[in-house]
């Protein structure tokens, strides 16, 4: 188990006379056993990032160290990496059993102690039954899960870095994959790091996220955090599903001017915001936009331009013409497409921003 | 010809071989004009099969389809007059967006004068938002902008079939949450039929969902119809996110009364349903986002199960449970405290949102406190 740390991470392709920069100085630590995700828009740097940690890459400048060993010059074998990609890489002419046991096989480990070990791996990926099995029998779920556990029975395994491993899975068994994958890692306390683009994987798997943008570092922190103190509006419009609503407003005499509607003010905001004024983004999640179909006191009306059915609620897309945003409301409300509903938000989930940094 | 067409597009029977492989077996399916129809099955179901037979890209081993009541089966797609967009987005390199999505029109024909052109292209571009890309060519855009692209191409044609095979898969999860509501209100004046391994596309976008299942659609309806009344099993399970919990369960029949029985704790008086339930085994369906932590309503049925693992993200929190070997999931929105794994909680169930199947068959008996009509057995 291993802590990592990359420094000044600077990364630039070459191709002719093109040059990307992939990533501008990147600085993380990820701590022993402490799920960790990757998580950002294609072109953000993440997969880079990932090919330098696992050593397919070496970064143009900067340093790789594992447990405070320089590894940016070492090979991808020397440095005890277990790999997850969207394709489950296993051997297809070879059963379970003996997927599982190449590897131990392969440092010349005995028959006894190789047994052992695969059966208590096997055990912890819900694949003992299967052991007999050969992968084309498997479901795309358990595939991945022998990829996994192909790089967790070696005990030395330093870390797990998982590319997109859902991407191949179906939803339903992404639903079992999810606890699959924090069973291991909850069991074995083994340092595992999350590349994707989809929020909701990063969310539910790591307990450290770190999201990324054009090649750098936004914000990192715990889902919680991430969620309820988004630092930029692209934070807050990338966590969350949908993501923070970030709309561009005013302040005026009477409290906030957006395009195409007002919202009164307390007193105690206007005095937090005034000295940075008077334009500012707001952000405001889906779920703390309320919708109904009565007028009330300082409830301000906006058309309904789309209604997505998701089942136990909906989302609706709101807009003033001008300007449009998002409401999460309950399955019941009767609100139509092209009608009219009146719209509040609570005051203290509103993140007020200014030049991309959040100030209050 | 009765002065009654069936307008909208209707595959009959269509069987689709594969050397031994069977995929498509005996496929009968009516999408209503204007539609916009979901075809909804796992991955390597057959959907794109289906697409491509309907749209004309492959024939079928046998079977007929029928474009507002008239025979296409034979009909190169090239007279079809549909369109289709793909999972990869697929837009000529060398030309630019502009060109890309004029293509369409300038092969077309009906004769068009190069203002009317502009003028469709500039209509649509700004319909899916690429207005600033029109002068780029496909390799500068993005993923999203080259999807977009394909999309404008697709639509500006007017076709009144067009056919989209997982147009989102490729793109990153927030471009697919954006597109998503564009995408309901882009195609209106078209019939679509929309491929996808996702619930929630065909929940947010369409108008009418068709499920698949070894080569044939096993329920078709509304959204909102499949939805509430998921006539089997496998529908029911996976036209949820989570899938809906499903126990195995037995009938109970002592003293009169009819319960069903999955566990000590875990089972419900049925009695008022005695005359559909003349098997002894069933399964039991409940949503995870049905299932509670108060008890908030009377005639709840409580159990204790063990906190297997915690997702939480933003507002909401589900957790994966298991009560006595039955795994399953909950759905809380805005929790009031943390739950640990191994953690015991209390469950609440209420019977009236509770979906009850055959165990042989998996037909659909009871949902959510109504017996389905058609599952009263002959007598």
């Amino acid at each position: 188990m291993a802590v990592i740390e990359l420094k000044n991470i600077v990364h630039t392709y070459r191709k002719g006379k093109k040059e990307t920069e992939a990533l501008r100085g990147v600085n993380l630590t990820f701590t022993e056993g402490c799920p960790a995700a990757l998580l950002g828009p294609s072109g953000c740097g993440k997969t880079t990032l990932l090919n330098i940690l696992s050593g397919l890459l070496k970064p143009t400048s900067g340093q790789v160290l594992f447990d405070g060993k320089d590894v940016t010059d070492l090979s991808t074998e020397e440095r005890n990496i277990g790999m997850l990609f969207q394709f489950p890489v296993v051997y297809d002419s070879m059963n379970v059993f003996n997927n599982l046991a190449f590897p131990l096989r392969n440092r010349k480990v005995g028959p006894a102690e190789v047994k052992e070990r695969v059966r208590e791996v096997a055990r912890l990926l819900d694949l003992a039954e299967v052991l007999g099995s050969f992968p084309r029998q498997l479901t795309p779920s358990q595939k991945q899960l022998l990829a996994l556990g192909r790089g967790i029975v070696r005990e030395d395994t330093a870390v797990i870095l998982l590319d997109e491993p859902m991407t191949q899975i179906d939803v339903h068994q992404r639903w079992e994959l999810r606890r699959e994958l924090s069973k291991v890692q909850g069991s074995l306390n083994i340092t595992m790091i999350y590349v994707t683009h989809d929020q909701y994987e990063a969310l539910t798997f790591a307990e450290k996220v770190v999201i990324m943008k054009d090649g750098l570092v936004v914000q990192e922190g715990s889902p919680e955090e991430l969620y309820g103190n988004p630092k930029t509006p692209f934070v807050g419009y990338f966590i969350g599903t949908p993501g923070m609503n970030i709309l561009d407003c005013r302040l005026a005499k009477t409290g906030l001017d957006f395009k195409g509607f007002k919202k009164e003010i307390t007193p105690e905001l206007r005095a937090k915001i005034e000295t940075y004024g008077p334009d500012f983004k707001l952000g405001i999640r889906p779920e703390f936009v309320h919708c109904g179909l009565v007028q009330q006191k300082g409830w301000f009306p906006l058309k309904v331009k789309v209604v997505e059915d998701r089942g136990e609620f909906k989302i609706v897309t709101l807009t003033s013409d001008a300007e449009e945003l998002k409401s999460q409301v309950p399955s019941d409300l009767a609100a139509e497409e092209g009608g009219t509903v009146w719209v509040n938000f609570l005051e203290d989930k509103m993140k007020i921003y200014k030049d991309d940094r959040m100030i209050n | 010809m009765n002065g009654k067409e069936t307008m909208g597009l209707r595959v009959e029977n269509i069987v689709m071989s594969f050397e031994r492989n069977v995929v498509l077996d005996g496929l009968t399916l009516d999408v209503p004009s204007m539609s916009f129809t979901t075809i909804l099955a796992p991955t390597g179901s057959g959907k794109t099969t289906l697409l491509r037979i309907m749209a004309g890209i492959d024939k079928p081993t046998s079977g007929r389809v029928y474009y507002n009541d008239r025979d296409v089966t034979d009909v190169h797609i090239q007279e079809r007059k549909i369109s289709m967009v793909y999972q990869q987005f697929i837009n000529y390199p060398s030309m630019t967006v502009y060109e890309n999505i004029a293509s369409p029109l300038r092969v077309s024909k009906e004769k068009l004068s190069q203002k009317e052109i502009d003028e469709r292209v500039q209509n649509i571009a700004k319909l899916l938002k690429i207005t600033h890309v029109l002068g780029h060519l496909p390799e500068e855009l993005s993923g999203g902008e080259k999807q977009r692209t394909a999309i404008a191409r697709a639509l500006i044609k007017g076709s009144e079939f067009i056919f989209l095979d997982e147009p989102l898969a490729n793109l990153d999860y927030k471009l697919r949450e954006e597109l998503r509501g564009e995408l309901k209100t882009v195609f209106k004046g078209s019939t679509i039929v929309y491929a996808t391994p996702e619930p929630i596309d065909a929940l947010s976008m369409s108008s009418h969902v068709a499920y698949l299942s070894k080569g044939k659609v096993i329920q078709f309806g509304k959204v909102h119809d499949v939805y509430t009344k998921p006539r089997l099993r496998e529908v029911g399970q996976y036209f949820n996110d989570p899938p809906m919990n499903m126990f195995d369960c037995s009938l109970s029949t002592e003293g009169g009364s009819a319960r069903v029985v999955v566990t000590e704790e875990l089972k419900l008086d049925f009695s008022k349903y005695k005359g559909v339930l003349r098997e002894r085994e069933y399964v039991m369906g409940i949503r995870p986002q049905d299932l509670s932590v108060v008890q908030n309503r009377v005639g709840m049925i409580s159990f204790a199960a063990s906190v297997e693992f915690t997702e939480i993200v933003g507002s909401s929190t589900t957790l994966h449970l298991i009560h006595r070997g039955n795994k399953m999931g909950i759905v809380i929105h805005q929790p009031e405290k943390q739950h640990k794994r191994g953690q015991e909680i209390r469950i609440f169930l209420d019977p009236g949102r509770v979906f009850l199947y055959g165990k042989r068959d998996g037909r659909l008996l009871i949902a959510q406190g109504q017996v389905v009509a058609d599952a009263v057995p002959a007598s």
